[in-house]
């Protein structure tokens, strides 16, 4: 019983969902989804965000390892939440928008929520420099592959592979790596990701099929539980 | 007095009105010599809309005969509309040379009636009313009837495989070099008395990317209950959250040991993208996990997370169906599940004769796949290198029934 | 203010980058204020996004509209998940979770087998000859080409097939869909290393520009 209703509304609304594409006065149904998606992600974020006050409570009271650090992440929440609920700061009364700008909520993601995103991000410059480092000691025929289509594609963005193939005559200028780039862009490249991506189109349907049909089920729990 | 303030007021407005763009003004005759003068658009006709639910019409006119690229008489068309039997108010305007609109948002229990002008840049030149008309709903949309037969072969194909298996036929399924590496990592992870490490991408339960890393979740969970290893899932999703635990839980159950499991297993850190990736590359470095699972949707986090993950020495175990991503999968990890393989993962390694059925299923749609694109693709090139319509329009006729229209 | 607010972001720049050294307390630090702070924003952000403006507004619209009344449903879906904080009939939080997991089967199911199955396979479906409009001669750059798109996508799925080994014709076709996989990622990871060097240069021109004022 506890796993069968659940078994039941997955099969009737995945069904529902599918036969929607071809009905048309149930065209609307995919939209009404994502709204009532978003509604239920936020009422789930009070587990969520339960779990992760929860979680530091806990690292504080039992003052394991680095629970300092729990104090920093539950101030941080608290004052952000606050700010929101209470818009302090804002220049408007409550009903203004909680974004407005002067607003305590505004000025702590300008100083402090865009800066470390953004420094996160910008990590991935190094990590793109080890990565090329380890791609690029080709191992067999297939990273080799990979390290000369990367090593094309790159020389062909910047003016130093423009001039490395200057010398090659306008009648073959495909081998020119400007050009080369483009190529490889537009065929071998294509190829790859249209085969790819048509692969995903078919396992996406079967494994939709395997949820709506229930043979995929663990997520549901056990019936004793 | 009265009067003199009315005309200057009067007077001020026309020139401004000349000035104004024509998107809102209606036209004013300021100077009859300067008055760029249009013939109106005929044979405006409205009609049903096809295939919708009795929300749409579809309007067609012939464009004014003045409508000429070349000498730019009419800058474009406004479609006036009649709700009702009510006045006609401006609802749309195009761009001049188009000839049909679809009017949407509409009500199946009202009457509509529309009227089009051509509009110059000092001129407003209208057409006939059209006739009276009500929208009409159509109960299926005979515009997809191809896809869905296409649709109905492959998903026939998959559940006829999954019935075929599910009553002892044996079926091959190739091995899948990521996954036959699961059972290994975890048993690793195990001697080495370190962690699994299972991030299941950054979105929510509404992207079938996280569902395929849930089931996938399901099947290595039932292996860390068997091993008694230590799983750890730190997510950046609350519902995310809720699944993945009933999902160890399950497994758990399953395995028999129930009391070993714990929510803990299991917590959210943030929704941000790059919050969850500083909290989980801190996770990576400080408990040094042997094993690290990275399935679902990624993005450019991916490199960020799988070159932490290497620094630390795990064995690496990547799957996303983002094609962009998976270069640095294959960069940084020691096993990636390529797009298709990601999504037949929790069947492949569930080892269940009906779930290997599902990915015989799935192999049928790339057969038919291939076989339509090679018939295509020659009977086109034939075609037009030797001019024989035949065979260009046996690809038309496959290119248009592969073509979705929505 | 602003200049506090700058020298706050250039601090937290200077903590993340400290993690490419090694893991320390001002890393720490800086990981525990995003953690705290981006769990924080995205609570107040979707709760005003979806349960004010998506929700309330929805049901109590304040514009003459008519109210929506379905939003209920997926009310009444968030607070079902809330149940798994009861231990008796916590059971019955997986209800919303399966109305999800079937939607999303069900909607993404039709979406994908469209946009990337089937318009797929119609656009590969080219005349592989590809000849000039001015002097109709073969240009050869394309027509390989496309020769090479027609191999690449039928040996890529080849490679993708599950229920045939990989072996003699049908494995050698496979090999050459791996090599095919292989330049596509090399393209996409040689595309996006310029782009990555462009975000640390951001950064370290906030850091050099706006906060230490070296650069004009």
């Amino acid at each position: 019983m506890k796993r069968l209703v659940p078994l039941i509304i997955t099969f009737v609304v995945g069904t529902v969902l599918i036969l929607s594409v071809f009905i048309p006065p149930m065209e609307g149904l995919g939209e009404n989804f994502t709204l009532f998606f978003d509604i239920i992600a936020v009422f789930a974020f009070f587990l969520g965000g339960g779990n992760l006050v929860r979680v530091h409570f806990q690292k504080m009271s039992r003052k394991s390892d680095d629970w300092e650090f729990s104090i920093v992440t539950l101030v941080g929440f608290f004052v952000m939440l606050a700010a929101g609920l209470f818009k302090i700061g804002n220049p408007g009364d409550i009903a203004s928008s909680v974004t407005a700008d002067g607003s305590l909520f505004q000025a702590i993601y300008r100083s402090v929520f865009v800066p470390l995103s953004s420094t996160m991000y910008a990590l991935l410059a190094f990590f793109v420099a080890s990565a090329s480092y380890r791609a690029f000691r080709a191992k067999n025929r297939e990273a080799t592959l990979l390290l000369v289509a990367a090593f094309i594609i790159l020389l062909g963005s910047t003016p130093f592979g423009t001039m490395l193939t200057s010398w090659v005559p306008e009648s073959w200028s495909i081998f020119q790596i400007p050009n080369l780039a483009v190529w490889l862009m537009s065929s071998p490249n294509l190829a790859g990701q249209r085969a790819i991506i048509i692969g995903i189109g078919l396992g996406v349907v079967s494994i939709s099929l395997r949820l709506i049909l229930g043979l995929e089920r663990t997520y549901l729990g056990d019936d004793n539980a | 007095m009265k009067f003199i303030s009315i005309y200057f007021v009067l007077l001020v407005s026309l020139s401004v009105s000349a000035q104004t763009n024509d998107n809102d003004s209606t036209s004013l005759l300021v100077n009859d010599s300067l008055t760029i003068k249009i013939a109106p658009p005929t044979s405006v006709i409205v009609e049903d809309y096809k295939y919708d639910d009795a929300d749409n019409l579809q309007l067609h006119w012939v464009p004014s005969i003045d409508d000429m690229p070349q000498d730019g008489k009419v800058v474009r068309y406004r479609i006036y509309q009649s709700t009702n039997n009510g006045s006609f108010v401006l609802v749309d305007s195009v761009n001049f040379s188009v000839n049909m609109k679809k009017i949407e948002g509409l009500a199946i229990d009202s009457t509509y009636q529309f009227m089009v002008s051509a509009v110059s840049k000092n001129y407003e030149a209208k057409s006939n009313k059209t006739i009276t008309i009500q929208t009409e709903r159509e109960w299926i949309n005979f515009n997809l009837a191809s896809l869905f037969l296409i649709a109905l072969l492959i998903t026939s194909a998959v559940i006829y495989f999954i019935e075929t298996a599910r009553r002892g036929k044996e079926l091959f399924v190739r091995k899948i070099a990521g996954l036959e590496a699961v059972d290994e990592a975890i048993g690793r992870a195990t001697e080495m008395g370190r962690p699994i490490l299972f991030i299941p991408g950054i979105h929510d339960m509404d992207d079938v990317q996280t569902l395929a890393a849930i089931t996938i979740l399901g099947k290595v969970a039932r292996q860390v209950a068997d091993y008694d290893t230590k799983i750890r899932m730190p997510v950046a999703r609350s519902l995310v959250m809720t699944a993945a635990r009933e999902t160890i839980k399950t497994a758990y159950q399953t395995a028999g040991r129930p009391d070993a499991y714990n929510d803990d297993m299991v917590n959210y850190i943030t929704d941000e993208q790059f919050g969850y990736v500083a909290a989980v590359d801190g996770i990576m470095v400080r408990e040094k996990p042997a094993t690290i699972f990275l399935l679902g949707a990624f993005f450019a986090e991916s490199l960020i997370l799988a070159e932490t993950g290497n620094s630390v020495g795990a064995i690496q175990i990547a799957g996303t169906a983002r094609p962009a991503q998976l270069p640095f999968f294959i960069a940084a990890c020691d096993f990636t599940l390529i797009g298709e393989e990601l999504f037949a993962a929790s069947a492949y390694l569930s080892g269940e004769p009906k779930m290997l059925g599902s990915l015989k299923g799935q192999d049928v749609g790339k057969a038919i796949a291939m076989g339509v694109i090679i018939v295509g693709v020659i009977s086109i090139t034939l075609g037009e290198a030797y001019g024989i319509e035949f065979f260009s329009n046996i690809t038309s006729s496959i290119q248009s029934f592969f073509t979705v229209n929505k | 203010m602003e200049l506090f607010g700058i020298w706050v972001a250039a601090l937290l720049t200077l903590g993340i980058f400290s993690f490419l050294y090694k893991d320390n307390p001002v890393y720490k630090i800086c990981e525990s204020i995003f953690i705290g702070v981006s769990a924080g924003y995205w609570a107040i952000a979707n709760f005003f996004d979806a349960l004010h403006k998506k929700f309330w507004v929805g049901v109590f619209p304040t514009d003459g509209s008519d109210p929506n009344y379905m939003l209920w449903f997926g009310a009444l879906l968030g607070v079902l998940m809330l149940l798994r904080l009861s231990s008796k009939i916590g059971w019955i939080a997986r209800w919303p979770l399966a109305f999800i997991v079937g939607a999303t089967a069900g909607l993404y199911m039709m979406l994908y087998f469209v946009s990337n199955a089937m318009n797929q396979v119609a656009s590969t479906m080219r005349d592989v000859i590809v000849t000039s409009p001015e002097t109709h001669l073969i240009m050869w750059g394309e027509t390989i080409g496309s020769i090479l798109i027609v191999i690449g996508v039928v040996s890529g799925l080849v490679y993708f097939f599950f229920s045939k080994e990989h072996k003699g014709v049908f494995g050698y076709t496979a090999r050459v869909g791996i090599w095919f996989l292989m330049i596509t990622f090399g393209a996409h990871f040689g595309y996006t290393v310029m782009s990555r060097m462009s975000l640390l240069i951001g950064r370290i021109d906030f850091l050099f520009r706006d906060w230490l004022h070296l650069l004009n």
